[in-house]
C-alpha cells in the first residue's frame, strides 16, 4: 500500500510537471499533450481509487470495531479537512483569477489596434500594388505599339522609364519572351501558373506575395492588346519587391496579429487546457494528501492497538507479550513504559506464585506433621470455632470432624461432653495451659487432653492436643497387677502349706477321736479346707506365673507346625477345629513354649466361649502379610462363640477382666504380655452374627 | 484500481474512434506509383473541404498540417509484412492576413494563392513524391501499397489540441486506400 502510494505520487508528480510544462507557452510536449491529459487523469483515478479502497477498508474494520480504527478515522478526517480546505480554497481563488486573467487578454481596444494595424500595412500594399497596376498598364499600353521583335527592347526602355525592379514579357502559355530587370544579377522571379491563369481570366492580376521567409514581392501581369496578329496573346509581368522595412513591419504586425487570433479563437480551450491542469493537479495532490493521510493515521493509532493488544493480554493474564517499540516520541516512551510495567507485573505474580509455594509447602509440611501425628491437635480460633483437626484428632474421637469445621464448640451436636470440657477448662483457666484426663464416654478410651493459649500475635485463638491413653493406663495396670501378683504370691502362698498341713494333721488327729457325725464334719470341713487352699495355690501359681513370666528366647519358629501340634492335642475334645495354615509360610521370630501357650490359651478360651453353642466350630488361619520391616505372619483363631460384652472388649487384655464364671481373667492378660514381648500386635473383634476373632501378627525371622 | 484504469482507457478510446468515424473524410481521388530513374515517385489526388470549423481556424492564423503516409508491404504468409518503405509527407496550409494569401508549403516549396479553394486543390494534387529508392523493391514481386492524408491535429496548439479532443471538428481523415503494385522487371526501364 505504502510503496503504491509512492509510486502513484511520484509518477503524478512526474506527469503533474511535464503537464504543467506542456501547459505553459511552450512548445514542447505539445504534441503529446492529450497524451499527458489522459494519463494524468489516469493518475488521479488510481489515486482516487486507492482512497475509495482505503475508506472502504476503514469502514469495514470500523464495523468490524478493530481497536484504533476509530483513532485512524479521526486522524484522517483531521488530515483530510487540513488538506482538503486550503486546497479548495486555492483552486477556487485560481479557477476565477484563471478565468479573469485569459479574458484580460482580449481587449476590444487591443483587437482594433491590431486590425487597425493590418489594415495600415494592407492600405500601403495597395498603394503599391495600384502604383504597380498603374505603371504595368502603361507600359502595356506602350509596348501594344511596338511591334512585336521590338517589344524586348522597348520593354527595358520602359521599365527603366518606370523605375520597377523587373519586368518579363511572356506567352500566355508561360513562355518567357523578354526579362528584364535592375539589379542585372538577380534572377527573374518564375511565373506562378495559377496567376497567369487568373491574369488570363480576368484580363489582370495584381497580388502582394510571399517572398521567401519574410520578404514580400508585389506582382502584376497585365494582357497586351497587341494589334498585331499574334499567334499567342502576350501579358506583361511586373514584380516589385516590397521594402524590407515595410515588409518586416508587415510581417510583425501580421505575427502578432495571427497569434492573438489563435489566442482568441482558442480561448476556451485554452481556460479548459488550464482548468483541466488546476483540477488535475487539486485532484492529485488531495488524493496524496488523503493517501498520505490514510498511512500516516496508521501510523500514529498502530502503537495504540500493538498496545491495547498488551493490555487485553495482561488483562488475560499473559505477561509474557512485549509491545515492540518502534518510534522514539512519546508514545515510543508509552510503549516502553508499558512494557517495564508488565515486566514488573510478571516479576511481582512469579514473586509472588514462588512465595505462595513456599508457603503452601511449609503448610503442607506442617500438614503432613499433624497428620502423622498419632495426637490429636485441635486449633481453634478466639470464639471458639474449631480451625484446624487433624487426622489424629478424627481418629482418637472416631468422629468425622469435616462438618464442624469452623463451628464454635458451643454449637457443637456431636461430641458434645467433649466440647463442654474444653469450654468448661477454657473457662477455668483463661490464661494458662491446662492438663485433664477425659475419658470419652462413646467408648472405652480414657483421653489426655492438654490444653494452650496461641499468641496473641498470631490472632490468638486456642490449642488442644490429646492423646488416646487408654493402652498406656492398661499398660500401667498390667504392671501393677504383675507386682501385686508377685507379692500375692509371695505372701500368700508361704502360710497355704501349713494351713493345708495343719488341716490334715487335724482330721488325722481328731477323726478317731471324734464319732461318727462330728468325723464326718470335720473330714468335710478339712477337705473344704484343702481344697480351698489348693485352689488358691494354683491361683497364686497362675499369679506368679504372670507376674514372672520368663523373658522369651527368640528363635526362627514354624508357626504352621507349631499349631498343628496344638492342635493335634484338641482333636478329641468334641469341638470342631479347622485349621487353614497357608503352605510355605515363612518362619517367624518366637519362643516355642510361649506361643504354644499363647494359644493353648486361646484355644481354652475359643473351648469356654462356646458352652452352649449348638454348632461349635473353631477356626484357626495363618497367613503372610505385609507389615512391619522384614514383613509379618498373622495368626487369625475365630471362633462361633458368645463373643466379647462391650464393656469387656476393650480392656479385655488387663488381667482379672474375665467373662466367664470361673477362670483367673489372667489367660488373655498373659497372651498379651508374652505377644508385647515378642514385638508382635494382638487385637480382639467380635464376629457377626456371632463368635469373636483374634488376630495376633509376628514379625518373621530375619 | 486497474479495473478503473482499463475502463478509461477503453472509454478514451471508444470516444477517439467514434470521433474518427463521423469525421468528414477526405476522398482519395487517385493514387500511382511511377518508375523514376533513382527510384519511385508516387503521384495522388486528394479531394476534401474544411469544415466551418477549420476554416475559421486558418483564418485566424492557425496553420494546418496535412500528413500524407505512404506504405509500401510485401505480405507473407509465413511471418509479418516485410515494410518496403513507409514515407511521411507534410503539408502546411496557411493563411497571412496582410498579403491576404493562402500558402501551401511542403519543405522549402512554397505556393500562395488567393483563393482558399485554389489552395486546398494544390493541397490535394501530390505530385512525384519520391518515396524509395530503387533498391527497397525486388523486381517482379507484389506488393500492396497504401495511402492515405489526414489532419495532423498534433501538430495544432494545445488550446486547440484541448478543443479537438472534445468535438470531431478537428478531425479530417481519409480512409487507407490500398492498391497492388508489382514491381517491374529491370528491363522494363
Amino acid at each position: 500500500m505504502t510503496y503504491m502510494l509512492i509510486a502513484s505520487a511520484a509518477v503524478g508528480g512526474i506527469l503533474l510537471f511535464l503537464l504543467a510544462t506542456a501547459t505553459a507557452n511552450s512548445p514542447i510536449f505539445s504534441e503529446y499533450y492529450p497524451l499527458l491529459l489522459w494519463l494524468n487523469a489516469a493518475v488521479a483515478l488510481a489515486l482516487l481509487g486507492l482512497v475509495i479502497y482505503q475508506l472502504v477498508r476503514l469502514a469495514r474494520q470500523r464495523r468490524a470495531k478493530v481497536f484504533g480504527s476509530l483513532l485512524t478515522f479521526r486522524v484522517l478526517v483531521m488530515f483530510a479537512l487540513v488538506g482538503i480546505v486550503p486546497g479548495l480554497l486555492v483552486y477556487t481563488v485560481s479557477l476565477q483569477f484563471l478565468a479573469r486573467s485569459i479574458e484580460s487578454w482580449f481587449d476590444v481596444r487591443v483587437e482594433k489596434a491590431l486590425d487597425g494595424g493590418l489594415n495600415l500595412g494592407r492600405a500601403a500594399l495597395d498603394v503599391m500594388l495600384s502604383d504597380l497596376v498603374l505603371k504595368a498598364q502603361v507600359m502595356a499600353l506602350d509596348l501594344s505599339d511596338v511591334p512585336p521583335a521590338q517589344q524586348p527592347v522597348a520593354l527595358s526602355r520602359l521599365r527603366e522609364q518606370l523605375g520597377t525592379e523587373n519586368a518579363v514579357l511572356m506567352t500566355s502559355g508561360g513562355t518567357v519572351l523578354a526579362s528584364t530587370s535592375t539589379p542585372t544579377d538577380r534572377l527573374a522571379p518564375g511565373v506562378p501558373e495559377s496567376a497567369l491563369r487568373q491574369a488570363h481570366l480576368n484580363r489582370g492580376y495584381g497580388a502582394v506575395e510571399p517572398l521567401g521567409e519574410k520578404g514580400l514581392v508585389l506582382r502584376v501581369i497585365v494582357p497586351l492588346n497587341t494589334l498585331a496578329l499574334v499567334d499567342e496573346a502576350r501579358f506583361l509581368q511586373l514584380t516589385h519587391e516590397v521594402p524590407q522595412s515595410i515588409a518586416d513591419y508587415g510581417e510583425s504586425v501580421q505575427t502578432v496579429y495571427r497569434a492573438y487570433r489563435e489566442l482568441q479563437l482558442s480561448r476556451e480551450g485554452l481556460k479548459t487546457i488550464y482548468i483541466l491542469t488546476l483540477t488535475l493537479t487539486l485532484l492529485l495532490a488531495l488524493f496524496s494528501a488523503i493517501a498520505l493521510a490514510f498511512l500516516l493515521s496508521r501510523r500514529l493509532s498502530r502503537p495504540l492497538a500493538i498496545l491495547a493488544e498488551g493490555t487485553q493480554a495482561v488483562a488475560r493474564g499473559d505477561f509474557s507479550r512485549r509491545a515492540p517499540v518502534t518510534s522514539r516520541d512519546e508514545l515510543g516512551i508509552l510503549t516502553q513504559s508499558f512494557n517495564s510495567m508488565t515486566e514488573q507485573l510478571g516479576e511481582a505474580r512469579n514473586t509472588a506464585q514462588r512465595n505462595q509455594a513456599q508457603l503452601e509447602m511449609a503448610n503442607a509440611y506442617l500438614e503432613s506433621i499433624l497428620a502423622n501425628l498419632s495426637a490429636g491437635v485441635m486449633v481453634f480460633d478466639s470464639g471458639f470455632a474449631l480451625r484446624i483437626a487433624n487426622a489424629g484428632a478424627a481418629r482418637i474421637l472416631r468422629e468425622d470432624l469435616g462438618p464442624l469445621d469452623r463451628v464454635p464448640l458451643s454449637q457443637w451436636r456431636k461430641l458434645e461432653a467433649f466440647a463442654g470440657m474444653l469450654q468448661a477448662q477454657f473457662a477455668m483457666h483463661p490464661a494458662a495451659a491446662w492438663q485433664v484426663q477425659f475419658e470419652l464416654l462413646q467408648r472405652v478410651a480414657v483421653l489426655l487432653v492438654r490444653g494452650s493459649l496461641l499468641p496473641g500475635a498470631s490472632g490468638g485463638g486456642y490449642v488442644v492436643v490429646f492423646d488416646d491413653i487408654t493402652q498406656l493406663i492398661s499398660a500401667q495396670r498390667a504392671a501393677a497387677w504383675g507386682e501385686v501378683a508377685r507379692r500375692l504370691a509371695h505372701e500368700i502362698k508361704n502360710p497355704l502349706t501349713p494351713i493345708q498341713l495343719s488341716a490334715e494333721r487335724l482330721q488325722a488327729k481328731l477323726s478317731r477321736k471324734l464319732d461318727t457325725d462330728d468325723a464326718t464334719a470335720l473330714h468335710r470341713a478339712t477337705e473344704t479346707i484343702v481344697a480351698q487352699v489348693t485352689a488358691l495355690k494354683g491361683m497364686v501359681d497362675d499369679f506368679r506365673d504372670y507376674a514372672r513370666t520368663p523373658i522369651p528366647r527368640l528363635e526362627g519358629l514354624d508357626l504352621n507346625r507349631l499349631v498343628a501340634d496344638v492342635l493335634s492335642l484338641y482333636e478329641q475334645s468334641g469341638t470342631l477345629v479347622r485349621a487353614r495354615l497357608q503352605p510355605d509360610l515363612p518362619s517367624v521370630r518366637g519362643d516355642p513354649d510361649q506361643l504354644r501357650q499363647v494359644i493353648h490359651n486361646l484355644l481354652r478360651n475359643s473351648q469356654d466361649a462356646l458352652a452352649g453353642t449348638s454348632n461349635p466350630r473353631i477356626e484357626v488361619e495363618t497367613a503372610a502379610g505385609p507389615g512391619t520391616p522384614g514383613g509379618q505372619a498373622w495368626l487369625k483363631i475365630v471362633d462361633n462363640g458368645c463373643g466379647f460384652s462391650s464393656e469387656i472388649i476393650e480392656r479385655a487384655f488387663e488381667p482379672y477382666v474375665t467373662t466367664k464364671p470361673k477362670g483367673s481373667g489372667l489367660g488373655l492378660a498373659i497372651v498379651k504380655k508374652i505377644i508385647d514381648e515378642h514385638q508382635g500386635t494382638i487385637s480382639i473383634e467380635n464376629r457377626r452374627p456371632r463368635g469373636a476373632a483374634v488376630l495376633i501378627a509376628l514379625p518373621l525371622a530375619a | 484500481m486497474t479495473r478503473s484504469l482499463r475502463c478509461l482507457l477503453l472509454c478514451a478510446t471508444l470516444f477517439l474512434g467514434a470521433s474518427a468515424v463521423r469525421a468528414d473524410p477526405i476522398e482519395v481521388l487517385g493514387v500511382g506509383v511511377e518508375p523514376i530513374d533513382e527510384g519511385y515517385v508516387v503521384h495522388a489526388d486528394f479531394w476534401f473541404e474544411l469544415s466551418p470549423r477549420l476554416e475559421e481556424a486558418l483564418a485566424n492564423g492557425v496553420s494546418l498540417n496535412f500528413m500524407v503516409e505512404f506504405e509500401l508491404v510485401r505480405p507473407r504468409w509465413y511471418w509479418f509484412d516485410e515494410t518496403a518503405a513507409a514515407e511521411k509527407l507534410q503539408v502546411k496550409l496557411s493563411y497571412l492576413p496582410l498579403s491576404q494569401q493562402y500558402t501551401v508549403a511542403s519543405g522549402p516549396v512554397q505556393q500562395s494563392f488567393t483563393s482558399l479553394a485554389e489552395a486546398l486543390r494544390v493541397l490535394g494534387r501530390i505530385r512525384s513524391w519520391p518515396v524509395m529508392g530503387r533498391d527497397r523493391i525486388s523486381p517482379g514481386q507484389s506488393y500492396v501499397g497504401a495511402i492515405r492524408m489526414r489532419l495532423d491535429t498534433s501538430q495544432l496548439p494545445k488550446a486547440v489540441q484541448v478543443m479537438a479532443m472534445t468535438t470531431r471538428d478537428w478531425t479530417l481523415v481519409s480512409d487507407w486506400r490500398r492498391f497492388r503494385f508489382v514491381a517491374p522487371e529491370k528491363e522494363s526501364r
